[in-house]
């Protein structure tokens, strides 16, 4: 039972990796559920876990894209070395925004991650020769997965590509599992509660909160360098402000209590995107409203409600007078 | 005429406008303490409510009267059932529903207009242009330049010459004290909100017939008020308006040069402001 | 007059200034602390006492002097550094994980005594026993065994109090600063607090800052009195309590209680 409560967030993402193949016909819309789920977590690492909210995570996104795009095209180097450089470039432009966001506290840090957030937007579009500008890197293509030249796996179809990021989803999503349950992870969450007294206590805040950040980078980094992968373009979009937006509006609908409320948001915001932007083009402000009752009433978001109800829905069936009770 | 001084002129004439766009966005945050994201959405409002008062045949001069008014009373609406509902609650909300505000104002003016933009007609009395020697330049900027330069100085004898006025920069010391001193403080507040989206929502009707109209300008009004609010100092009248000026001069003189750069340079600008002297140059250190 | 010590103080503070804009908090304060003492910083409100404290443990910087800590200059070291030399402290208003539960306040702040083991991103805490056992008996010595895994919010004011000075002790330091410890205490917290404050002298050099006459006058062997951000006069508890300058600046006599 323990085991279950622990692994519990693991199990519905696994659950949840299963049952898109199963509900959706589209094998692209399914991996940009997981590939946001991932920035949904990295932005959740930041915010739900350290406290601090940050309007850069498109930042990261974006150069995992970019970084992808041009080790690929450019550089010609194969598909897993440009994923983990992608990886690490996230890690490390996190970790650069973040030494200089963190020396400032509230309102002048949130501040801080849009200035740069607009900087980097600037900056790719004035340097047209890495980031092709206002049309992107294109024709980023998706060679075979071929592993220490053994086994070679096919991406060319949409399923078949979900099933390496649905692999590489699982296993970061476990290993966040690990991280945020970690000593490392509890000292983030007394940052998060009580900045003073953690210092108090010993601890360098600072340095935990960088750490913090590459981390958040390191898997938002990953989420972009997927995405260019899944639609062949590593866009201007990537690292534009409305990007880092949507991330942030993600993960606070998903809810910020725990790891798997970020996939929540994720898959809430790409499915409902992919079936209402059909029906009714302005469906941002239905989520516009969401945000909004989400301040008011919801702080724990979608999780939250899903975990109100199940525990109305439990306590209606322990309340049965016919129960027998010891 | 000189190419730079023409860009010097326009320059303070988007600077006034900065100023009128930034100023409310600094007040709000000198007495509410938080930054409101909808601010660009009030800009984008008092311009698509121009753009809509021309459409009728509306007189420019009772839209100007008429407009930032409105937006103001649908700012202290929001403040009344949105956001007072968040003051006690962890910061971040605050700035998150001010966010969802944003989008929700955002698609309602695209659901209302459409996604594309539109021009809007400068007013028959203020066509054409001023010459005086060899300065030539449109009526309708000298006027923005003017009319902003008179509603700088009511603004500041608002705040500074009455009781409103005092209510708002004692509030922003201490919410507390002027609670005890009988003022009701969270009355203030809405005032101050729907004041700050009102002085936007001006910038709007008057930024219209310069640029036009069309969705994305909130977005664009909101980061250049950001950067205006850090650089002059948040909370700061004067503040803002040095900061509108100089970002406004320097953003000009800078298109002429280097195009992409002078936006990549205010943001610079900002990280740098926030980094070293955090307060801004005219903000309370 | 007492005989001049020949042991090294564990603390000393020369010239400590603190400067925020144009208000001067600590106008040039000398203080030595020896150790395995209790010495207590008396002084009416405004006095600088707290601004004094926050400059030794290193919670805000100096504006001028010098702290030497155990042989050690510290005086560029912020808070958390400090905490690794052997100083920890409490908060005259309460500050603690309030949403984690009592438990887990103490086991962070025994890990914060080494807090490169925080780094550690994979092993869940709870792991080792010495920490366990650590947290434990601080548990005890408290009284909170039965509210250990309680929120820190849901405990009463005066067991918070008593967690305040637990969070200090749990790092092992050679100094405990204690800022007001029994403040908003009632009567009958204030006998555990004493005891325990008591308890504390045994194995640590306590710093005390108190308004409560009674505590300050029976425990302390030292007691400095501040003023204005200055040092009006410092010496042991019959010394301070006839001073003539003490009362004045007390505007009465409000220092009673204690042995005859």
């Amino acid at each position: 039972m323990r085991a279950l409560q622990r692994h519990g967030g693991l199990l519905l993402a696994l659950a949840v990796v299963a049952l898109l193949p199963a509900t959706l016909s589209s094998g692209t819309l399914a991996t940009e559920v997981l590939v946001y789920s991932l920035a949904v977590l990295g932005c959740n690492l930041l915010l739900g876990y350290t406290g601090l909210l940050s309007f850069g995570q498109g930042i990261f996104f974006g150069m995992g894209s970019y970084a992808l795009g041009i080790l690929m095209t450019r550089a010609g180097l194969p598909l897993p070395a440009s994923v983990l450089a992608a990886t690490a470039i996230g890690a490390l432009t996190a970790a650069a925004v973040g030494w200089f966001a963190i020396r400032q506290r509230g309102t002048y840090f949130v501040m801080l991650t849009l200035a740069f957030a607009q900087l980097f937007y600037f900056l790719a579009y004035s340097l047209p020769q890495w980031t092709g500008g206002d049309n992107g890197l294109l024709d980023i293509p998706r060679p075979p997965l071929s592993l220490f030249g053994l086994a070679e796996f096919p991406l060319d179809t949409p399923w078949r590509f979900y099933a390496l990021v649905a692999v590489c989803f699982l296993a970061v999503f476990w290993l966040l599992e690990r991280v945020t349950a970690s000593v490392f992870g509890r000292t983030l969450l007394a940052i998060r509660e009580n900045e003073a007294r953690a210092r108090a206590i010993g601890y360098d805040t600072n340095l935990f909160k960088l750490a913090a950040f590459a981390l958040s980078g390191a898997v938002t980094g990953l989420a972009g360098a997927f995405h260019a992968l899944m639609t062949g373009i590593a866009p201007l979009s990537n690292i534009e402000y409305h990007a880092s937006e949507m991330i942030l509006v993600m993960t606070v609908i998903g809810g910020t209590g725990n790891l798997f409320a970020s996939v929540l948001g994720a898959a809430f915001y790409v499915l409902a995107a992919d079936w209402l932007s059909t029906l009714w083009p302005r469906w941002l402000m239905l989520l516009g409203f969401l945000l909004v009752a989400v301040s008011l009433y919801m702080h724990q978001g979608l999780w939250g409600l899903l975990q109100r109800a199940w525990q109305a829905a439990t306590r209606a069936k322990t309340a049965d007078p016919s129960q027998e009770q010891a | 005429m000189n190419v730079y001084l023409l860009q010097v002129v326009n320059g303070i004439g988007i600077g006034m406008l900065y100023f009128l766009l930034a100023v409310g966005l600094s007040i709000i945050f000198g007495l509410l303490r938080f930054v409101n994201f909808a601010h660009g959405a009030f800009y984008l409002l008092g311009a698509y409510f121009c753009y809509q008062a021309v459409q009728w045949g509306m007189d420019f001069w009772l839209t100007l009267a008429v407009v930032p008014p409105l937006v103001g009373v649908l700012a202290w609406a929001a403040e009344r059932l949105l956001l007072r509902r968040v003051y006690d609650k962890p910061h971040e909300f605050h700035i998150l529903v001010t966010v969802g505000l944003a989008l929700v104002l955002q698609e309602a003016v695209i659901i209302a207009w459409g996604p594309l933009g539109s021009n809007v007609a400068t007013p028959d009395a203020l066509q054409g242009v001023v010459m005086w020697g060899s300065f030539i330049y449109p009526k309708y900027r000298l006027f923005v330049i003017a009319f902003t330069a008179v509603f700088a100085v009511l603004l500041w004898w608002l705040l500074e010459g009455t009781r409103l006025g005092s209510a708002v920069r004692a509030g922003s010391e201490s919410t507390e004290m002027v609670t005890l001193l009988g003022i009701n403080v969270y009355r203030v507040f809405g005032l101050v909100f729907a004041l700050g989206a009102a002085t936007a929502a001006l910038a709007g009707v008057l930024a219209a017939p310069i640029r036009g109209v069309e969705p994305f300008m909130a977005l664009e009004a909101l980061g250049v008020a950001f950067v205006i609010v850090v650089v002059g100092g948040m909370g700061s009248f004067g503040g803002a308006l040095i900061g509108g000026l100089l970002i406004g001069v320097v953003q000009s003189v800078m298109s002429t040069l280097w195009p992409e750069g002078a936006r990549l340079m205010i943001y610079v600008a900002m990280a740098a402001v926030l980094l070293l002297r955090p307060h801004g140059l005219l903000g309370r250190g | 007059m007492t005989a001049p010590t020949d042991r090294e103080p564990i603390l000393h503070a020369q010239g400590i200034v603190k400067r925020y804009g144009r208000f001067t908090a600590l106008a040039g304060v000398d203080l030595r602390v020896m150790p395995g003492t209790v010495h207590s910083v008396i002084g009416p409100n405004g006095a600088g006492k707290t601004t004094l404290f926050h400059t030794l443990t290193g919670t805000v910087p100096v504006s001028e002097g010098r702290i030497v800590f155990a042989g050690h200059d510290v005086t560029g070291e912020p808070d958390y550094l400090r905490v690794r030399r052997g100083i920890a402290r409490s908060f005259q208003v309460t500050s603690l994980f309030a949403n984690l539960p009592v438990r887990e306040n103490l086991r962070l702040a025994v890990q914060g005594a080494q807090p490169q083991g925080a780094f550690d991103m994979w092993h869940e805490p709870g792991r080792r026993a010495a920490v366990n056992e650590l947290v434990d008996a601080i548990l005890a010595r408290l009284a909170l065994q039965s509210r250990a895994d309680v929120p820190a919010a849901a405990l009463s004011h005066g067991q918070q109090r008593r967690l305040e000075v637990g969070m200090a002790i749990a790092a092992r330091p050679k100094a405990i600063f204690l800022d007001e410890p029994t403040s908003g205490m009632g009567v009958d917290d204030l006998d555990a607090m004493k005891s325990l404050i008591r308890g504390l002298a045994t194995d640590h050099t306590v710093v005390l800052i108190e308004h409560n006459m009674g505590i300050v006058m029976d425990i302390s062997d030292t007691i400095t009195v501040m003023q204005q951000g200055r040092v009006l006069v410092e010496g042991p508890p019959a010394a301070i309590r006839d001073d003539e300058r003490v009362r004045a600046a007390y505007l009465g006599n409000m220092i009673t209680g204690g042995r005859q």
